[in-house]
């Protein structure tokens, strides 16, 4: 899991959702590294680890990157499974990615994510494109009341934005007790997880 | 005087009786009366400087039943016996006398005197000192004078006889040159019949005047007359004619009877029977007693006139209707305002048993070591549990796997029941678990009797290859259900797929009607029936199509592109995904990785395309596959026809080391009825088959302790109780508190904490309460179909009184008085409909003697006050004129007791 697991406060789980092709996995790379490449579409399912330092706290977050593609959409449910933040990614020149938000993947929210208090950031990508842009900032914001979202533009291209995206969203959800619970849990959890694992240990090996 | 007190005093002190004789003489003494008169005298200045606002500062208390009624007191002694002078005051000063007002609750003396705020003294009677008339007239003398030393206007009061009498004597100084006295008495038994009816009552009242009976047929007087009648409805539970239940008797079943599930005691009743609830949602597990015992009917006559005794008489025919004001008074079930009882059986109480079996459950490995006699635990646990008869469980499998569930359509569910990680409602599990609840009593070793049942029916279906009941196999796998459920939901699937293979499906027929479109990713048209299509095609190396996709042509060979089927996708429970993701993440190189599995699913894809178009390129897979990453050139109208068309792969697609390409270069043309499948309906099954038979039982009772609280509230909350918001708030907030309660259950956290068990527990009681609640809301509701009004309002004010003391002991019983809720005229036809008519058998009926009868009810009790005003010069120094009352008696009672108290003001 990394090298340098323990050397932090918190972690968290954030997942990139979105039609195909508006920029998830280019905003994950551009976030983690400083570069930006082209990248084939992804298959199924992709994520990256990134650590920083937001509010005093040292923060762990898998991000899960996953594909927009319609074929691969059963199988994306399982990465909804106990995510903190969940960012909902289209397009600003090309409306169907926008209106898709609605009608696709708060949906899939609803019937996937098994977390309530969950955060949610709506972000409207290449804005770089500012002469093809088809979904103005307000209609976004309007969208993002609406699902009760946190709201940005961004370039993954120009990398604007894209770093205060994965923090306020971070810093969203230290602000929720029971996410922020979850967060620190995480590391103490593995312990105790032996625990009963061990005790059981034994008997499965006899009976199987 | 002397003798009497003497006499009081050996009843009283015998112990002290020496001593007494000794001091005998004293107490006539001029010194030892005046001293307690002054003593009297320096208590009531006190009060009267103090005003009953700081009066609250200085020790006065607040009476239960009478919100706005305060009281004082203080102790003094006289000739060796301790009296106590209590003083009654209100705190909001409206200035009136205490009337009938609707809502406002009296004490005893404030109604049956009129007056407001008031004094009583008496002797200190723990032992029940008892004061005869002289005695009284003594005690009241004292009051009196002490009264108009300092001078106080309250009306003084002393108690005369037996307590159980409720008589006084009292006075009052008015402030002029009137005072008046007081008298109040009770006859409880053998009222004679003239007093039983309005004529003799006005005529007690008036020989109080009149100076001889001549008078009272010669002169009118006019009397001022305020009537309240009380009605009773029958109570609810013996309504229907059938054999009068008892539900607090104690009476359990035998256990090993037929009725097994029914053996508590509240719902051992007689099935043939209806009940109250029988249309209510919960009745399909048990009865409820019915919440609202009766309503009372309070109907008042305002002060109307009456000059006589014939006058008197006719109101006895007058209609109820004509009664000004109306109010109807619920009788509520003891059960609902007492606190947690084990005895009240309802989802509540099975769910605490649950509870109990999962704590048990805890320590053992599997779900047969509760049934074979060696390993069943402790003897404790043996001998205490029962379990049921082969033919209960016989029942209740037959029942479970009856497939007569009617789907509950989206609407119908709460939408926070799926926060709930149990199963919905409708399915095999959730039903299992509701069965579990009410099998035997719910102890571990029935739960396990049943389960391993259960799931050998279970494995019967699947050897069968017969649908699962109560499963829909069209739906993917719901994630947010418990993992039984998952299970059970793939393997009602995995025996879809078997049924297919093996021909036996019915709906394996429609194949060729299937057409791909353009964009034919919709998973619903990709075939499962791929080796059902006959080959269309010239093309022999064709294979696996599912048809033409229309208007799209393949670059290279400009023929038609076919649209392959391809394999479903992989379905998985929520331990396959988790599985998945600990994979990726421990395998996972955090710069290269992707799913294997997507990986093998875009393979066959490519596979089955290839097959299907055995001269395309990956271009064309691309343009079908993933549209977008397709950029055709943007050129004018002619050129449209040109071929190849001008286009080409978006940037991202087109990079060299693509992996796209790279898979499309690595898979080989084969449709997907020769691949291999991604999942395999056998062996996914068996396995599922395996956990279920060698679940752990303290997992297997997590779930169903979360699955049955989400069954036990989804049920409930079907009950049709009229909408009542504050029961939806309360609902609401249940499934939320429910949901997050129950969340540690699923982390599979128990085995170290069991304090979770503990606040699971109290889950219980909050469960409970809603419960009560939810069953009287039902119950008004069905009762005052035709004015709902009605049912809120009372039901508003039950949970107001209620809801603040739920689950802090016990309701206190002087504020369990009951609201009065105002009827509205258009509401009377509902009130007066539930006064059916009593049969000529019911054993209540008593001889009827009061008048004002109501469908052949008479009142239960009835409340007169007659008055007499007249014109007086009130003051020695103004020719004021003004009206006082001069007489007021108030006369409560029934045909059996009859109180009557009578105020006379006179001029010294
Ligand atoms: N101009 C511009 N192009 C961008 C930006 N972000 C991404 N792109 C381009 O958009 C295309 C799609 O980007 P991806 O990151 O692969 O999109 P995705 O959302 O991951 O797509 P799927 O993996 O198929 O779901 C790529 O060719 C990117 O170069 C941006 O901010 N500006
Ligand atoms: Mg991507």
């Amino acid at each position: 899991m990394g090298s340098s697991s323990g050397q932090y406060d918190l972690s968290f789980k954030i997942l990139l959702i979105g039609d195909s092709g508006v920029g998830k996995s280019s905003l994950l790379v551009s976030f983690i590294s400083d570069s930006v490449e082209d990248l084939a579409p992804t298959i199924g399912v992709d994520f990256k680890i990134k650590q920083f330092t937001v509010g005093g706290k040292r923060l762990k977050l898998t991000i899960w990157d996953t594909a927009g593609q319609e074929r691969f959409r059963t199988l994306t449910s399982s990465y909804y499974r106990g995510a903190q933040g969940i960012i909902l990614v289209y397009d600003v020149t090309r409306r169907e990615t926008f209106t898709n938000l609605l009608e696709i993947w708060a949906k899939e929210i609803d019937l996937y994510s098994t977390n309530q208090d969950c955060v949610k950031m709506l972000v409207g990508n290449k804005v770089d494109k500012d002469t093809e842009r088809f979904v103005s900032r307000e209609e976004g914001i309007d969208l993002a009341k609406e699902l009760k979202c946190l709201f940005l533009e961004c370039s993954a291209r120009t990398r604007e934005n894209v770093h205060q995206c994965f923090e306020e969203l971070a810093l969203k959800i230290m602000e929720v007790p029971s996410l922020l619970e979850e967060g620190s849990t995480v590391v103490k959890r593995n312990i105790l997880k032996q625990k009963p694992e061990k005790q059981v240990g034994p008997t499965q090996g006899c009976c199987s | 005087m002397a003798s009497s007190s003497k006499k009081k005093h050996e009843e009283e002190d015998v112990g002290e009786e020496e001593e007494e004789f000794e001091h005998f003489d004293d107490f006539t003494l001029a010194s030892s009366w005046e001293r307690f008169i002054s003593e009297i005298e320096a208590v009531c200045r006190r009060w009267l400087s103090t005003g009953p606002k700081n009066l609250l500062e200085k020790g006065a208390v607040q009476l239960g039943e009478q919100k706005n009624l305060y009281k004082i007191k203080s102790e003094l002694k006289y000739a060796m016996k301790n009296y106590c002078m209590e003083y009654y005051f209100e705190i909001s000063n409206s200035g009136k006398a205490a009337d009938w007002n609707w809502n406002a609750t009296l004490h005893e003396l404030q109604l049956s005197f009129g007056v407001k705020e008031f004094m009583v003294i008496a002797p200190q009677s723990a032992s029940g000192v008892i004061l005869d008339s002289p005695e009284a007239s003594k005690l009241l003398s004292a009051v009196a004078i002490a009264f108009s030393n300092c001078s106080s206007l309250w009306p003084a009061f002393v108690p005369v006889h037996d307590p159980s009498r409720k008589a006084y004597i009292g006075i009052q100084n008015m402030g002029t040159v009137f005072t008046r006295r007081f008298e109040g008495d009770l006859i409880s038994s053998q009222v004679p019949v003239k007093l039983m009816h309005l004529e003799g009552l006005y005529e007690l009242f008036v020989s109080k005047f009149a100076f001889s009976s001549s008078d009272l047929s010669t002169h009118l007087f006019k009397v001022h007359f305020t009537m309240k009648l009380t009605y009773k409805t029958l109570p609810y539970d013996e309504d229907n004619e059938a054999a009068v239940l008892n539900s607090e008797s104690d009476i359990i079943t035998d256990n090993g009877g037929d009725n097994n599930n029914n053996n508590n005691n509240n719902i051992n009743i007689n099935r043939n029977k209806l009940q109250w609830d029988d249309d209510c949602p919960w009745s399909e597990w048990y009865t409820a007693e019915d919440p609202v015992k009766c309503f009372e009917l309070v109907a008042i006559w305002e002060e109307k006139m009456v000059e006589s005794s014939m006058e008197m008489a006719e109101m006895e025919n007058a209609s109820i209707h004509e009664a000004q004001k109306w109010f109807i008074v619920p009788e509520f079930s003891s059960y609902l305002t007492d606190d947690y009882s084990g005895k009240l059986v309802g989802f509540a109480s099975q769910l605490r048993l649950l509870i109990d079996a999962l704590a048990m459950s805890l320590e053992v490995k599997f779900m047969e070591d509760f049934v074979s006699a060696e390993t069943s635990g402790s003897d404790k646990l043996r001998s205490s549990a029962v379990i049921p008869p082969p033919t209960v469980l016989d029942r209740v499998l037959k029942d479970l796997c009856h497939d007569g569930s009617e789907v509950i359509p989206p609407e119908g569910r709460h939408r926070s029941s799926r926060l709930i990680k149990g199963a919905p409602l409708e399915t095999l599990f959730a039903q299992f678990c509701l069965h579990s609840l009410w099998f035997g009593d719910c102890n571990i070793r029935a739960i396990a009797v049943l389960w391993i049942e259960f799931i050998r029916e279970v494995r019967w279906y699947w050897e069968e290859s017969q649908p699962l009941p109560r499963m829909p196999t069209n739906s993917t796998i719901d994630l947010s259900t418990c993992l039984v459920n998952q299970k059970l939901q793939m393997l009602a699937i995995c025996i879809e797929k078997k049924r297919q293979q093996d021909g036996t499906s019915d709906n394996s027929s429609d194949t060729h009607s299937v057409e791909a479109n353009e964009e034919s990713l919709n998973p619903s048209s990709r075939g499962k029936e791929e080796g059902l299509v006959k080959e269309r095609d010239s093309t022999s190396k064709r294979s696996g199509s599912a048809g033409v996709v229309k208007s799209m042509m393949l670059l290279k060979s400009h023929t038609n592109m076919h649209a392959p089927f391809t394999q479903d996708p992989p379905i998985m429970t929520e331990d396959m995904h988790e599985e998945r993701l600990h994979a990726v993440e421990v395998l996972g190189d955090s710069f290269s990785f992707s799913g294997q599995l997507e990986k093998d699913i875009l393979s066959s894809d490519m596979s089955a395309f290839k097959a299907a178009n055995p001269d395309a390129i990956f271009e064309d897979f691309i343009r079908w596959h993933s549209p977008k990453d397709w950029e055709e050139e943007e050129s004018c109208g002619p050129s449209k026809d040109k071929w190849p068309p001008e286009g080409r792969l978006s940037d991202r697609m087109s990079e060299s080391g693509n992996s796209w390409r790279k898979i499309w270069n690595d898979s080989p043309p084969l449709p997907a009825s020769q691949q291999k499948p991604f999942m395999d309906p056998n062996r996914e099954g068996e396995k599922i088959l395996h956990y279920l038979e060698t679940v752990r039982p303290h997992q297997l009772l997590e779930q169903m302790v979360c699955t049955a609280f989400r069954a036990a509230i989804d049920t409930l909350n079907q009950t049709n109780f009229g909408g009542l918001d504050n029961m939806t708030t309360k609902i609401d907030q249940l499934y939320l508190t429910l949901a997050s309660s129950l969340r540690p259950l699923q982390a599979n956290k128990l085995l170290g904490d069991t304090e979770i068990l503990q606040d699971i527990k109290r889950l219980c009681v909050i469960f409970q309460h809603v419960e009560k609640l939810l069953t009287l809301a039902a119950s008004l509701h069905r009762k005052f179909l035709q004015a709902p009004r009605l049912s809120q309002t009372i039901f508003n004010d039950f949970r107001n009184s209620y809801l603040p003391k739920m689950g802090k002991g016990l309701v206190n019983k002087e504020e369990k008085k009951n609201q009065q809720v105002r009827v509205g005229v258009n509401e009377r036809d509902v009130v007066t409909g539930m006064f059916v008519q009593p049969s000529a058998n019911q054993s209540w009926r008593r001889v009827l003697s009061m008048g004002n009868l109501l469908n052949g009810h008479e009142p239960v009790f009835r409340e007169i006050v007659f008055a007499l005003r007249d014109r007086v010069d009130s003051s020695y120094h103004a020719p004021n004129e003004r009206e006082i009352e001069t007489h007021r008696m108030y006369i409560c009672g029934t045909s059996n007791d009859l109180r009557v108290a009578l105020s006379v003001t006179s001029c010294d």
